[in-house]
């Protein structure tokens, strides 16, 4: 029995016409634009980028954080504590352009959230968290019979 | 954009200079180049660099022949009993080199550090000016 099947293949350019008329060497190029934009982009970062640098640190009584804001007025920064994030958000003013930059940190331990304080120098902003008082170590004296 | 009369950011670092007595200079430090802008007008050049940290004794503004060099360091160290949980930013020092050809006023240079962004105004030297030519 001769059974004839015709399987339909869709073609490349009807399913994609942007395709068929690129030259073969186009996935190539457009990879190789790919590699330089995200090698580039790197060092683009820095400049235009919303995430501003933070830092962690914690020594016995409080946990710090420490975020690279430079040229930020101090009346444009905003922090606030909810659920064990520090949120932090501020506004930079360049001209007449302003740009919001924002950024959100877990705090690892329980802090007392109405003593949080905060500075703001050299275009750094370092904000102190005290913590509570079970987070703290705790030294217990037991006794030995 | 023509190459002359430009002011761009070196691309590559110098090799270890030799000071007199034969010593490798210690230049070769580890640095960062911060953010940076430069805008241009008739009149001058305008650099705008973030430079979180730095305050005026850790700053250094160099201009030599075609060259304009940044150098920041940062003042904070962290206090003893800190301890680093999480770091996102870097300790190194940040610098800048800029070269011209010349065709800055160095005379007349002048920097602004203020939270952490400079702002240095790189008057341009008067031949590099336009200047009307008036024709008879």
């Amino acid at each position: 029995m001769n059974r004839i099947i015709r399987y339909t293949y869709p073609r490349s350019a009807s399913q994609l016409p942007s395709l068929a008329n690129r030259s073969p060497w186009s996935s190539l190029e457009s990879e190789i634009d790919r590699l330089f934009g995200s090698a580039l982009g790197d060092f683009a970062a820095p400049a235009l980028a919303p995430r501003f640098p933070i830092d962690l640190y914690e020594d016995k009584d409080n946990t710090y954080v420490r975020a690279e804001l430079p040229g930020v007025s101090r009346d444009n920064i905003n922090i606030e504590m909810v659920d064990g994030y520090l949120n932090i958000n501020a506004s930079r003013k360049q001209g007449e352009e302003s740009f919001s930059l924002s950024r959100s940190v877990a705090i690892p331990e329980a802090v007392q959230a109405d003593k949080v304080a905060a500075a703001y120098e050299n275009g750094v902003l370092t904000v102190t968290l005290p913590k509570q008082e079970q987070a703290k170590p705790r030294k217990i004296a037991i006794t030995v019979n | 954009m023509s190459l002359f009369n430009q002011i761009v950011p070196r691309l590559s670092r110098p090799f270890a200079r030799r000071s007199l007595d034969g010593q490798v200079a210690t230049e070769n430090e580890f640095t960062v180049k911060p953010a940076y802008e430069l805008t241009e007008n008739d009149d001058a050049w305008g650099l705008t660099a973030q430079l979180p940290g730095v305050t005026k004794d850790g700053l250094e503004v160099t201009a030599e022949e075609g060259q304009i060099t940044i150098r920041g360091r940062r003042s904070w160290q962290k206090p003893e009993g800190w301890t680093a949980v999480y770091r996102e930013s870097v300790d190194a020092p940040y610098e800048l080199v800029l070269e011209h050809d010349n065709t800055v006023d160095t005379d007349k240079i002048v920097a602004e550090l203020k939270e952490g962004v400079l702002r240095v105004s790189l008057p341009k030297s008067e031949a590099v000016k336009p200047r009307k030519i008036a024709v008879n």
